[in-house]
Order: structure tokens, then sequence, then C-alpha cells
């Protein structure tokens, strides 16, 4: 394809803005006219017939959206040829040739985030290098771009390369999981329910250390508490705290002594917490998933256990038997349905009846029987059927979990 | 327009249109900056085509040699033209050659050496030579393979139990140990764990419990706990549940209603939600959706290789 003047000029001016403001935080498609007046008024950085089309200031980037297609081919059809031309001559060490790939492949994903091939080719010439700075770069491109497609795939995957190659050269990497957990929180409070933003949070777990994973659990709790519809942020808690228990399980391998007293004291004060979130925000399905984990960890971890257990000694808990008397004091509270307010008491009596019937169905594999049969006499059942209407499969398996057969093959 | 009352069924013809014209649209925006998984497009629309009963409407030899095209000396195939290879783009390819009874085309042994080398040593699979994993590319990985009866070259019980280490207290799967439930992440384990005939390794009761919890008074599912529902879940879930045997404890009628109000019934293709704009990912998962659910005028879809039954029976059973 060949290369027309117009469009030239306009990659070359992008390419130009963004060698000479390494600071630029945000890009913005403007429609033209809007975008006319602000070169006009605020005269931002000018340049011949292009003028119009790009605009930067205060290191926002402003592109006119009537030329983004024209951009985008641009950059595609100079990254291609450079990317030929370095492939032709590999092994001679152009600095020029790689400088051309960074440049248009830079240009390429600012326009396509998920434009894996371009994203390829950076990786490719960072790691040859091997510079810290470049790979901190490459950080901070890909976080421009998150701030205007939070989603994209190709950049969050960009970004945990970067963080691996880097892990092994700096001495930074607790510094960077700590920016990178800030970043995700920002990005999430924009971009809501954002699966790849808070996938990429939880991947960040396996590097933190003991220390780090209560720090995370400490600052992660106000967000979440602010943003109960956010079943990822309760998730990603769900995952440090796994991490907590299981970095302990590993310490103890040869004295099994089960969980410690922090641990013991860590998930009771998450159920707490969860509790007074249930009954402050009636009705959320995430609040009530997070609570299904939480007991089911309680008793398969802790009140299953049958050495005695520190917390239960020092009587902070009480026993199973306690544990699962609370839990049924809390279900019966949220089936109030009052007259007024219909909708959300109706949603948190479901969810509610819904938990008890779930807790009835994973307990017998973890030997609570006692439970079984406190559900039993608590007609589980006709719960399912009062507060579940027309959802089919529940009352199915109430019907089930009553005579006694389990469903399933 | 939004007050058409009384829908008349799925709009066979105007889908078929839609997904003709994209085929020939390259200049819009949306055209543009999909071309880098333009691969994944044409199995998209061509699937849809063959369930519609019109992928002859299609010139197979332009479709074939572009596909060919797109292949790069590794084995794998990138998204379009001229792209780096990716296993995303490589089951695409070897899907839609299948559509076409076209799969001894390929260099078999080239495309198994390129799947087969992206396994780690816990099991897992990259996406390509950059080393992001996700048990999408187990899917991935391992359907391709079948469709080549070449599963025997990847360490299947290794590639099991890592999908098995994804799998949460709810049931669900992540893409990555510890990773939070998905529909879309199910479909994968699921169906992965289906080929290889491990599916006494998912708990069928619990997970299907989750996949049902996706089911929203609109009738429409979602892929995740408080998320709006669309269409593509309708896929995902749905395909999940028939594997694990649990398909009939959603609400059918109800889905299909919302699917049914998802169509553009005057300029064809299927959108996430009713009233958004359509496109081909989402006219394919509508339609497929409809498969499952046995929808007339419909060919049946096979829930774990995502390809037409007839074509699934001609690979394995007269191949
Ligand atoms: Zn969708």
């Amino acid at each position: 394809m060949e290369a027309d003047g117009a469009a030239v000029l306009l990659l070359r001016r992008l390419n130009s803005i963004l060698d000479s403001d390494p600071l630029i935080d945000e890009v913005g498609f403007v429609h033209p006219t809007q975008l006319a007046s602000l070169v006009g008024s605020q005269g931002g950085s000018l340049a011949g017939d292009v003028d119009c089309k790009l605009y930067c200031r205060d290191h926002k980037l402003g592109i006119s959206t009537d030329v983004v297609v024209t951009l985008y081919r641009e950059a595609k059809r100079a990254f291609f040829e450079a990317k030929k031309k370095y492939e032709a001559e590999e092994g001679t060490d152009s600095e020029e040739m790689e400088d051309d790939l960074i440049r248009f492949s830079r240009a390429v994903v600012l326009l396509s985030s998920d434009f894996g091939t371009a994203w390829n080719s950076r990786k490719m010439i960072v790691s040859k290098k091997g510079l810290l700075t470049m790979f901190m770069n490459e950080l901070q491109l890909s976080e421009l771009i998150l701030s205007y497609v939070p989603k994209s795939d190709q950049a969050w995957s960009h970004r945990r390369w970067a963080i691996k190659m880097i892990s092994g050269k700096s001495q930074t990497l607790q510094e960077i999981l700590r920016k990178e957990s800030e970043l995700v929180e920002k990005i999430a409070e924009r971009s809501k329910m954002n699966y790849r933003a808070w996938n990429h949070r939880g991947w960040l777990v396996s590097f933190m250390t003991r220390e780090q994973v209560l720090t995370e659990l400490n600052k992660s709790k106000s967000w979440a508490g602010l943003h109960v519809a956010d079943n990822s942020s309760f998730h990603y808690r769900r995952r440090l705290l796994m991490r907590y228990l299981k970095n302990s399980c590993h310490e103890n391998e040869k004295l099994p002594q089960g969980p410690s007293k922090e641990e013991c004291h860590l998930w009771k004060e998450e159920l707490n917490w969860n509790e007074s979130l249930l009954k402050k925000y009636i009705g959320r399905e995430a609040l009530w998933l997070h609570r299904r984990f939480l007991s089911l960890c309680w008793i398969r971890h802790f009140s299953a256990c049958h050495s005695p257990l520190p917390c239960f000694s020092e009587n902070v808990t009480g026993g199973p038997d306690h544990f699962l008397d609370q839990e049924l004091n809390l279900v019966t509270s949220c089936l109030v349905v009052p007259d007024n307010n219909f909708d959300d008491f109706e949603a948190q009596a479901t969810h509610s009846a819904t938990y008890t019937l779930w807790l009835a169905k994973q307990l017998p594999r973890t030997g609570g029987v006692e439970f079984a049969e406190k559900l039993r006499e608590n007609n589980i059942c006709s719960l399912v059927h009062k507060f579940c209407p027309n959802i089919s499969f529940l009352e199915m398996i109430a019907d089930a979990n009553q005579s006694g057969t389990q469903g399933g093959n | 327009m939004e007050m058409e009352m009384g829908n008349s069924g799925l709009a066979v013809e105007k889908h078929v249109q839609y997904i003709l014209s994209v085929e020939k649209r390259k200049d819009d925006f949306v055209s543009v900056v999909m071309e880098h998984l333009r691969l994944n497009g044409a199995y998209w629309g061509l699937t849809t085509l063959d369930l519609l009963g019109k992928i002859h409407a299609v010139d197979v030899d332009e479709v074939v040699s572009w596909i060919m095209a797109c292949q790069h000396e590794s084995g794998g195939f990138g998204g379009n033209i001229g792209h780096d290879p990716h296993i995303l783009y490589t089951l695409s390819a070897v899907q839609v050659l299948a559509l076409f009874d076209k799969i001894h085309i390929l260099d078999i042994d080239k495309v198994t050496n390129y799947i087969t080398k992206l396994q780690n040593e816990d099991g897992s699979f990259s996406g390509d030579m950059w080393g992001e994993v996700d048990t999408r590319f187990s899917y991935i990985a391992i359907c391709c393979l079948s469709l080549l009866h070449r599963l025997d070259s990847i360490n299947v019980e290794k590639a099991v139990d890592y999908i098995v280490s994804c799998k949460n207290m709810d049931g669900g799967f992540g893409c990555t140990p510890g990773g939070e439930s998905h529909a879309g992440q199910i479909f994968c384990c699921v169906g992965a764990l289906a080929i290889t005939g491990s599916l006494d390794k998912v708990d069928k009761d619990l997970l299907g419990w989750w996949l049902c919890e996706r089911q929203v008074k609109s009738g429409g599912l979602n892929g995740r706990p408080e998320k709006l529902p669309d269409v593509c879940y309708s896929w995902w879930v749905l395909s999940s549940l028939i594997m694990i045997d649990r398909v009939h404890w959603i609400d059918k009628e109800k889905l299909i209603k919302f699917i049914l109000d998802c169509q553009d019934t005057e300029n064809g293709g299927i959108s996430d939600r009713p009233d958004d704009a359509v496109d081909v990912f989402h006219t394919y998962f509508g339609v497929a959706g409809l498969s499952l659910l046995e929808y007339p005028g419909v060919k049946p879809i096979d829930p774990a290789y995502a390809l037409p039954t007839d074509v699934v029976n001609r690979i394995f059973f007269n191949g």
C-alpha cells in the first residue's frame, strides 16, 4: 500500500507530540468542531495543516474523530513496513530500525489497543535491549491506553509480561506491586466490574509476602465496602484470604495444628464485616456469595477441626454448633419483608433462603450433619418455595434435599 | 420500531444478509479496529451461516485461500494476513476449515507442533510465544488437537490437572488458579474436560447451581454475579449446562424470548441486549444459543466443539 501525503504528515505529527511529551496521561477522541475550537481558543501546539486534527495541552492528547481511521491505516502501514525491514535485516542491530518499530507500534496500539502483533514487536525489542527504563516505558504506555480502554486484554497482558521481566532484574518489585494495586483500584472506579482489571490485581497476589497480603486486605476493604455490587472486588479479598491461609498451611506442614489464632481472628472479622454490609445494603447478590465462601471455609478450616482451636478456647467464637446457630439467626432476620421497600427486601429474602440451602447442600461433604438436621427442623424446603418463587432449579434442589435423595449422577 | 409486539420468530434471511454484508464491509471504524481478529470474525460469521443452512452463500475457495494466507511459518495462524500467530486464531482457522470439510489441506504435523510447543511444565498452555497463560488456551489446544486427531501429542493428564487446579469453591472456573469464576472461562474448562473425557472432575450440582443463578428476571443470562444479561452468555452458560447435564434447571422459554428480543428485525443481526447495536459476535452467540435450545430451523451445534453437529460427526465418524 502506498503512503498518502496527508496521512504521513499526521502520523509524523502524532509521533512528535508523543516524543515531546512523555507525560501524556489522557487520550480523547474529539469531534472535529470541538477540537478546532480547542485549538483556536488555547493555541495548544500548532504545526501547519494538521493543526486542527491533533491537540496536546497539559499532558492531554486530543485526536479528531474524522482522522482516526486515516491515522490508524497509516500507522499500521508504517508499522508493517518497519517490521518487514527489521526482520529482513535481523542481526544488523540497527538502532534506527528499532526506533521506527517502537514508534510506529506505539501509534498502532494507541489507536487499536488489542492489536497483538504491534505489542509483540515491542516485547521483542524491549526484551532484546533489556533496559529497565524501557520496561518502565511499557508500563506507562499500557497505563495510558488502559485509561481509555480499561478492558484491553492485550494492554493488561503486556503489563504482566513487563512485570515478569522486571521481577528478575529489579529491586523495586514490591514498589511496583503496590502501584499496580492502586492502578487497578483507580481503573475499577471508572470501569465497573472489570474482570480483566481485577484478574490482574489477583495475579499480583502470588508475588506478595504475608505482610503485603495483610496490607492489601486492609487497603481493599474500604473500596469493597463502597462498591458492594462488585463481585470481582470481593473475589480479590477471597484470593487474599486463601493466600493467607495457604501460606500458613505451608509453614505448618510439619506441625498440623490447624489454623492459628490470627487466622481465626481474620476470618471472624471478615464474617462480621460482611454481616454488617448485608444489613446495610439490602438484597446484594455479591455480598451473599461472599458469605457462602466465608462460612464454608470457616466450617471446613476452622470449626470442623477436631483439635481444640486457640480461638475457641478463648471463647471468641464458640464451636461449630454456635456458628451455625448464629447463621440461622441471621438468615431468619433477613427473611422479613416489610410492606414498603418491597423489591430489595424480597431480593434479600431470596438470597438468604438460597444461602441456607446452599450451605445445607455443601455441608454433608464437610461432615456438618447436625446442620443438615437443623435445617430440616427449620423446614428449609418451605422457605425456598416461599422466598424463591419461580426459581425452579432451587425448588427442585430443595425438594430433593428434603426427601433425602441427593440429586446428580 | 420499539412497539413491535408479537415477535414473529428468528429473522433468518435478515441475519444471513447481515453476515454477508459484514464480510464485505471494510471501511468503517468498527471493521478497521476488528481487522487484527478477522479470523475469529470469519469463524463467528461462517458458523452462523452454516447453522442457518446458508454456508453455500460464500465462495469456499476464496475463504480457504485467505485462511491459508494467515498461516505463519511456525504452523500457527495470525488473526489476519501478516499478523503474528496466536492459538486463538489457530483454532478459528481449523474450525472454519472443518466447516468446509477442508482440514485435509492443512499440514497437520506443523499445526500440531505449534500447539504442542505451547504446553508448559505444569500442564497449562500459553497463548503464544510471549507466555500469557489462560484456561481459554487450554481449551483451544485440546479442542484443536482433538479435531486434528492429535490429542496424544500433548500431556493430557497434566492439562486436565491444571484445569482442575483453576476450580473455585463456587464450582466455577477462572483463567488461572484462584481466578474469579466467569461463564466464558467455565465454558472453556468444561469443554476441555468434556473433550478429554474428564467430566467426573466437575462438581455438577454445584457448578450447575452457579450457572443457573446467571439467569435474571428478563430470562437472559449474565456471565458473573450482578452483571446485566448478555446474549453471548446464552452460549457459554447453556453449552456448559448441557455438558454437565443440568440444562433442565433453567427456564428455556424465557431465554429464547430474550434472544429473539435482541434481533434487529429490520437490518438483521443480534445485539448483546434489546435495542443495542448488533455485531457478528453476538449474532453468532444468539443463533448458537437458539441452536442449543433446539429452536426450529437452526441446525444443532455441538456444545464442546462449538461446531455444527454434522461437521463434528463427519470428523469423528466418517473421517
Ligand atoms: Zn456479550
